[in-house]
């Protein structure tokens, strides 16, 4: 099977030798069998035990190399997810890109006022309509952590915002197991049915393992419950490097590789041959703030190397794009978001999240997002790389105009000049064009874009019925809260 | 004053075995147990903090200075005899129950240890009984509590609560933080401040304890 990652004919970037590969993968290896996890969750230590994992008596549990090698060989290797209409929206397999947002921000930058504050209900809707109607953006995560509802229903009213404002998949933070069942519940009544919901899955489920090396009951919980359902799922560290990882990118990446390992192990215990998602992230600990900071180049080296991992596995890929540290949407914001968009679709991440992310995580920006939106088309245009058919060398065309000709009225030119790439947002008038059409930089623009996708764009509606099912849902865990 | 300065200066290098061992030689020699302490290891320990500000030491050499000061502490306390070890004050912080990070909690540790407070760290995964038990057996200056998970962040208000219907929490402040957690949620669980960072935490445990 071919492990590097391709584009067709188009650009494609490799960051670790064969040789690389193995020695993370054997030091992965080493620190599951020689360092040990611990699990805090019964069911999943009793899998792990009867399948020949050790537990000794300070609670460490220790696996065998067989053991992962197995994991990894039951594991499939591509995994489709769906969008609302049915449709085959995520093809998470070999080199494919997929981008998306990030979710839980604690702060919304409001694109009117410029001001940083919580979010609210009408803001997480608004958002996620935004993302519906934007192209190059493939699927939605929560966004924002409102306010204005009870915490302990903010996950589940998330869910049902997504899924009534956008028809795209969704990737979903839930905060145990009951939260996912009825975040099944809901895609379920949007499916038409469980069954088809397993058969065709509308929603990936995000855990974590926290780091170092401890795989905590609410997340095993929630892979266990994934695995059982064959809902797709990750188990993606979420590394501080010189913190909760080693410093260096290499360390960082062998233990990484061991927590996801880990969880992959328990998942494919629990019901071999059920989808899951590899991946992780790095946001290194910066050691003068002692802030978590994204999108550096150690992130972007991670991520290339958990890529190559990933087709060495032959596993599908999660992965961070179109993020960064800047408080406010500025060069620094766009100099971190491109870099990381560009190395991980050159890198053949299948799937992306965190577009629009601020201040790492903590606030979110819908400029970002729109911004990004027309770098990710500029990025899928080089992916596609040169095409050299004779129809696309165009020695005939070349013959035609001759020397000293022109070829703006070849018939050539006519037939593929619509291919070229256009954008969205930036600006391609001369000078005295743009002062005429009011001087604004790509920020007033953006701005303009943002209110009148809003105020214009309206997915489908859910049908009455299945928006009943989703409230009742709702009405359910509202009630059970004590 | 010579022989203290090299302890100081043993403590801003951040190796714990040569504070160890100097520290019991000047016991051994007859030094003043508290003179060690405030022109020994506390001397060197403000001066790494004053360079941390300056942007002259950075979080893993500042850790390393922590240990070395605790490494020094450590030989010293027992020769007290009951006398109180000069402190900035003390805190009791913990992660809070079902959440298992500790990495934020563990820098505002180290940021407050390096300014001259005595920590009770309760550790991770901490019940709501643990901070109300630690409270009545340490009576801090401040309480500190860490939540990375937005599942956890309500047991903020648990351990408030309880500190309230045990009559213990007029005699302290409470302080939380964690990556979720904003100034907003703190005045919502009726917390005195919110802290940003490691930084900001001991700033404002300074405050509260002066």
């Amino acid at each position: 099977m071919n492990r590097t990652c391709r584009h067709g004919p188009g650009l494609a970037l490799r960051t670790l030798g064969a040789e690389q590969i193995e020695r993370i993968h054997r030091t992965s290896c080493r620190i599951l069998n020689e360092v040990g996890v611990l699990v805090h969750h019964d069911e999943a230590a009793a899998l792990l035990q009867a399948a020949g994992a050790y537990t000794d008596t300070a609670g460490r549990t220790y696996l065998p190399d067989a053991l992962i090698e197995w994991a990894i060989a039951r594991a499939p290797g591509r995994i489709t997810v769906y969008n609302r209409l049915g449709q085959a929206a995520l093809l998470l397999e070999g080199s494919n890109v997929h981008f998306g947002t990030g979710s839980d921000t604690l702060f919304f930058l409001d694109p009117r006022t410029g001001e940083r504050r919580p979010w609210s209900t009408p803001d997480v809707a608004a958002a996620v309509r935004l993302v519906d109607a934007l192209p190059q953006l493939d699927f939605v995560m929560s966004m924002g952590f409102m306010d204005d509802v009870d915490r302990r229903l903010v996950n589940r009213r998330q869910y049902a915002l997504m899924v009534q404002n956008t028809v795209k998949p969704a990737v979903v933070i839930a905060a145990d197991r009951a939260t996912v069942e009825d975040i099944a519940a809901m895609a379920a009544a949007v499916a038409g049915g469980p069954e088809i919901l397993r058969h065709r899955p509308l929603f990936v489920l995000y855990c974590e393992p926290t780091s170092p090396l401890q795989l905590p009951f609410e997340s095993l919980d929630k892979l266990l419950l994934a695995a059982e359902r064959k809902i797709p799922v990750n188990f993606a560290c979420g590394a501080l490097a010189g913190a909760s990882t080693p410093v260096t990118p290499a360390g960082t990446v062998a233990q990484a590789n061991a927590e996801a390992l880990a969880g992959l192990v328990v998942h494919q215990l629990k019901n071999p041959g059920a989808p899951f998602l590899y991946g992780y992230g790095n946001s290194p600990l910066d050691m003068r703030t002692m802030q978590a900071v994204y999108a550096v180049p150690e992130a972007l080296l991670l991520q290339g190397s958990l890529c190559d991992l990933a087709r060495y596995y032959g596993l599908p890929s999660w992965g961070y794009a179109g993020c960064g540290s800047a408080k406010t949407f500025d060069a620094q914001a766009v100099v971190e978001a491109t870099m990381f968009t560009l190395t991980g679709a050159l890198c053949g991440c299948n799937l992306m999240h965190d577009v629009f992310y601020l201040e790492s995580g903590r606030t979110g920006s819908l400029e970002l997002l729109v911004l990004t939106d027309e770098v990710i088309s500029r990025v899928r245009y080089l992916l596609r790389g040169m095409d050299t058919s004779d129809e696309y060398l165009a020695l005939a065309a070349v013959r035609r105009v001759g020397p000293g000709g022109n070829f703006l009225g070849d018939e050539h030119t006519a037939r593929h000049f619509r291919e070229s790439w256009q954008p969205t947002l930036s600006d391609f008038n001369g000078y005295e064009a743009w002062m005429a059409e009011g001087g604004v930089g790509i920020g007033t623009r953006i701005g303009e874009k943002i209110a009148r996708l809003q105020a214009t764009h309206q997915p489908p509606a859910l049908s009455p019925e299945v928006q009943g099912a989703i409230d009742a849902v709702l009405d359910r865990a509202a009630a059970g809260l004590t | 004053m010579e022989k203290y300065e090299a302890l100081a200066e043993m403590v801003i290098k951040g190796d714990p075995e040569p504070v160890r061992e100097a520290t019991a030689k000047l016991l051994a020699a007859g030094e003043d147990p508290l003179a060690l302490i405030n022109e020994g290891l506390i001397k060197g320990i403000n001066e790494v903090g004053r360079r941390f500000k300056a942007g002259d030491m950075f979080v893993p050499e500042m850790m390393r200075s922590a240990l070395a000061m605790k490494a020094g502490l450590a030989v010293v306390k027992p020769l007290m005899e009951g006398k109180d070890v000069p402190t900035a004050g003390r805190v009791v912080i913990g992660t809070v129950k079902g959440d298992l990070h500790d990495i934020g909690k563990n820098l505002v540790v180290m940021m407050l240890e390096s300014s001259g407070f005595t920590v009770v760290d309760l550790g991770v995964d901490t019940p709501v009984d643990a901070f109300v038990h630690a409270v009545r057996e340490h009576s801090p200056g401040v309480v500190g509590m860490s939540a990375l998970l937005t599942t956890t962040m309500p047991v903020m208000k648990q351990v408030i609560d309880a500190l309230e219907k045990e009559n213990l929490r007029h005699t302290l402040k409470v302080v939380v933080g964690g990556a979720p957690v904003s100034p907003e949620f703190a005045r919502e669980v009726g917390a005195d401040a919110y802290a940003a960072d490691a930084v900001a935490a001991s700033e404002i445990c300074r405050e509260f304890c002066g």
